[in-house]
């Protein structure tokens, strides 16, 4: 660690980490009442909105953590304020713990979620953005001060790179995505149009920026490529990404009840979105083999995985239902849920861990660490989110077939024909707990006990030429 | 092209595509309204109470939400009023084997609620949820299939796997229920037989359909 104020990385991280485990627990928990409903104190809907906040809040606070490394590192200097920086961590994590009360609450008394001041006290009933107004403004203030922090420290040092400019641009273009889902419209039409600015310019938008971003950085951070080369290529790979994510929006609205033009504007720009996740996956692998001197293989190993189930989740996942005569059978069915969950992995859980496995060393200064567990850890989550998908995939196969083509009840289907694959994706869903578990014992033990020695270090210097 | 110049390909193009959305934004905002129809008071307190119980914690509706439970775009149109009203406040009252919990609502946000599903169910969403293309199975052929099939009867009940859940399987109802005059008084007035019943009644079916459709289910031994 060359700056002492990136120590505040490691917070963010530990946060990260923690809601992750409870994120998959959550899961698990949900994946169970799919085969009993009612076992569980807190029904369905309560659980899946803790699944899925606690999925976007660590992802965030993961990315947060990585930023306040990345930045110092490239300004070269320590950051503006480091107290600022301590303040919004507490201040986020204290809004979460109440907004995650709030709906547990809620979960034992739907009635307390009452509307105050003409909105609602603990849960906002919109998927993803269930957290209150309260919440929402404060969450928006604590992302200010987080922007804040790190364009002064930029600023100040004057040196402008291109990774920290680009992401801190991702960064702030997710800030302004947030303001859509933040005030109240009467036609539920509306309301899913300005819901998707959120959703979709997070994940297909502002996210993937962040996304190429990092990448560079960690390739720049643990081979000896040249900045030039990875700075284009990132330039390349999120231009691509903005000029066919902003109008691959249009493949959310082709059936809320807006115009017949989305059908067109969405079906050809979405489905060229997986275009530059797979220039992604090319710059990853083009940069390992050139550029042999590798500080940090397993950092390397997860860079290079997160691109190639970046592609896989988002891109391949994503392509196969996004034109609208695919769209119009399986939309809203389990394909989306298969979608969601390797897209997610693939772009995000492995952007964040690797950018722990390449930063945290540096920070807790041991770049010479363990890493047989990463490895496991790696494989476990992986295959068993390999079970999950195609778990998923099955039931949205036999999904779309029974219910939306021949027409049975979706209770029907739910119930009898899918029930095989329920099974599967909850056996799946504990093994990837088990993986998550090798991970934050990793986490918590990382550079506090001694390397493996020999082939197995973690540095490489292959000398032979590519 | 030196950085530079890909930098600013990627900053003038990506706000270039922003700018384009932006347009199409402006214009489908004009043209939504005329794709619904005009939203009332009820309706809009209907969609707050959506929010409040976090409905789109389980279902869907427009196609986007959970996938625990149905998709609510159409619920109105395939089932009846009072059984909707019955089930939003105890669900598992009307259908015993109901996955939904028991919410707390009141008997009049149920009615808000049904306001606010009538309208999504007539928002103009270019044709979706499709009809089934592949709905081979054909029931045989009679009189009282054919009034079985008119009156909507399958959205709720099952017959050989074919039909709703919302009321019960009725396969075999012929064996439970053999006697003519129950199902005759049952079908005008279901409360008349089953006092708390959420099936809705029909008086406005010819005695000539009443008949042929009581003919068939004797048949459904
Ligand atoms: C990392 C990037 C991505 C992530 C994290 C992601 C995640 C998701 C999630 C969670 C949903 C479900 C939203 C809901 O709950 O209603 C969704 C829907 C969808 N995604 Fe993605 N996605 C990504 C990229 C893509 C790409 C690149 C494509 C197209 C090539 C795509 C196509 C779709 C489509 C068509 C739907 C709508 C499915 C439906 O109609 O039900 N996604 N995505
Ligand atoms: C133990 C592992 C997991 C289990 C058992 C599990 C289970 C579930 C269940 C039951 C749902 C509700 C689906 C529905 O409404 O039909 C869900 C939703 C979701 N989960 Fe997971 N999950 C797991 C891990 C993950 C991970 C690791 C991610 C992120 C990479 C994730 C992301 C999501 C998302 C985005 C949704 C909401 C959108 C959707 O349904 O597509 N889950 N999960
Ligand atoms: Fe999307």
């Amino acid at each position: 660690m060359k700056y002492k104020s990136q120590k505040i990385a490691e917070y963010f991280y530990t946060f990260a980490v923690l809601l992750f485990l409870v994120q998959v627990v959550v899961g698990i928990i949900a994946a169970l009442q799919f085969i009993w409903p009612d076992f569980f104190p807190l029904k369905f809907n309560i659980i899946r909105d803790l699944h899925i906040n606690a999925l976007v809040v660590w992802l965030l606070m993961g990315l947060m953590g990585a930023t306040y490394f990345v930045v110092p590192e490239e300004a070269q200097s320590e950051l503006w304020s480091l107290p600022l920086a301590y303040f919004q961590f507490w201040a986020t994590v204290v809004t979460v713990t109440l907004v995650v009360l709030g709906y547990i609450w809620m979960g034992f008394n739907p009635h307390a979620n009452k509307f105050v001041f003409g909105t609602l006290l603990l849960n906002e009933g919109r998927e993803y953005i269930e957290a209150p107004r309260w919440a929402d403004i404060l969450i928006v203030v604590s992302v200010l001060l987080f922007l804040l922090n790190n364009f002064m420290t930029m600023y100040k040092s004057k040196r402008w790179t291109g990774i920290q400019g680009t992401l801190l641009g991702g960064l702030t273009f997710l800030a302004l995505m947030y303001l859509p889902g933040m005030f109240y419209t009467k036609s539920m039409v509306k309301d899913q149009f300005w819901w998707w600015w959120v959703v979709h310019l997070w994940v297909e938008g502002a996210w993937e920026v962040i996304a190429g971003a990092l990448l560079a950085f960690m390739l720049l951070k643990v081979t000896n490529a040249p900045r030039h080369v990875l700075e284009r290529w990132m330039y390349i790979e999120v231009a691509l990404v903005l000029f066919t994510g902003i109008l691959g929006t249009g493949h959310h609205y082709y059936w809320i009840g807006t115009p017949k033009y989305w059908l067109w504007i969405g079906g050809i720009f979405s489905s060229l979105e997986p275009v530059p996740l797979l220039v992604m996956v090319w710059d990853a692998f083009r940069t390992t083999r050139v550029h042999r001197v590798v500080t940090n293989r397993l950092g390397l190993f997860y860079a290079v995985a997160h691109a190639v189930f970046n592609f896989v989740g988002a891109g391949l996942w994503g392509v196969i239902h996004t034109v609208p005569m695919a769209n119009k059978w399986t939309h809203g069915t389990q394909i989306t849920t298969a979608h969601g969950h390797l897209a997610f992995y693939g772009a995000y859980v492995l952007l964040v861990i690797s950018m722990i496995y390449i930063t945290l060393p540096l920070i807790r200064e041991r770049t010479d660490f363990r890493t047989s567990r990463g490895y496991t850890s790696f494989w476990v989550m992986t295959i068993s989110m390999i079970f999950i998908v195609l778990s998923l995939t099955g039931a949205g196969m036999v999904q779309t077939y029974m219910e939306r083509l021949v027409g049975l009840d979706y209770v029907t289907v739910k119930a009898n024909y899918n029930l095989v694959f329920w099974i599967v994706r909850a056996i799946s869903g504990v093994g990837f707990l088990v993986g998550v578990l090798i991970f934050v014992v990793d986490y918590f033990k990382l550079g506090h006990e001694p390397a493996e020695v020999g082939a197995k270090s973690n540095v490489s210097v292959t000398t032979h030429a590519a | 092209m030196s950085n530079r110049g890909v930098r600013n390909l990627f900053i003038f193009g990506s706000l270039f595509f922003f700018v384009i959305f932006i347009g199409l934004t402006v214009d489908t905002m004009k043209k939504l309204d005329k794709r619904a129809p005009e939203i009332t008071e009820e309706v809009d307190q209907g969609k707050k109470l959506w929010h409040k119980y976090d409905c789109i914690g389980c279902h869907t509706i427009l196609g986007n939400g959970s996938y625990f439970a149905p998709d609510l775009t159409k619920i109105t149109v395939n089932k009846p009023e009072g059984y909707l009203e019955k089930f939003l406040v105890n669900p598992r009252k009307v259908k015993p084997s109901a996955a939904m919990p028991v919410l707390g609502i009141s008997p009049e946000e149920a009615k808000k609620i049904i306001a606010f599903l009538k309208w999504i169910s007539k928002v103009d969403t270019n044709g979706w949820p499709p009809k089934p293309v592949l709905a081979t199975y054909r029931m045989p052929r009679s009189p009282g299939v054919t009034v079985f099939q008119k009156y909507g009867c399958t959205a709720c009940h099952m017959i050989n796997g074919v039909g709703g859940t919302s009321g019960p399987d009725l396969t075999h109802v012929a064996s439970r229920k053999p006697d003519r005059q129950w199902h005759i008084k049952h079908i005008r007035d279901p409360q008349s037989v089953v006092p708390d019943s959420a099936m809705p009644g029909f008086p406005q079916m010819s005695e000539q359909e009443l008949n042929q459709l009581v003919d068939y289910l004797l048949t459904l031994k």
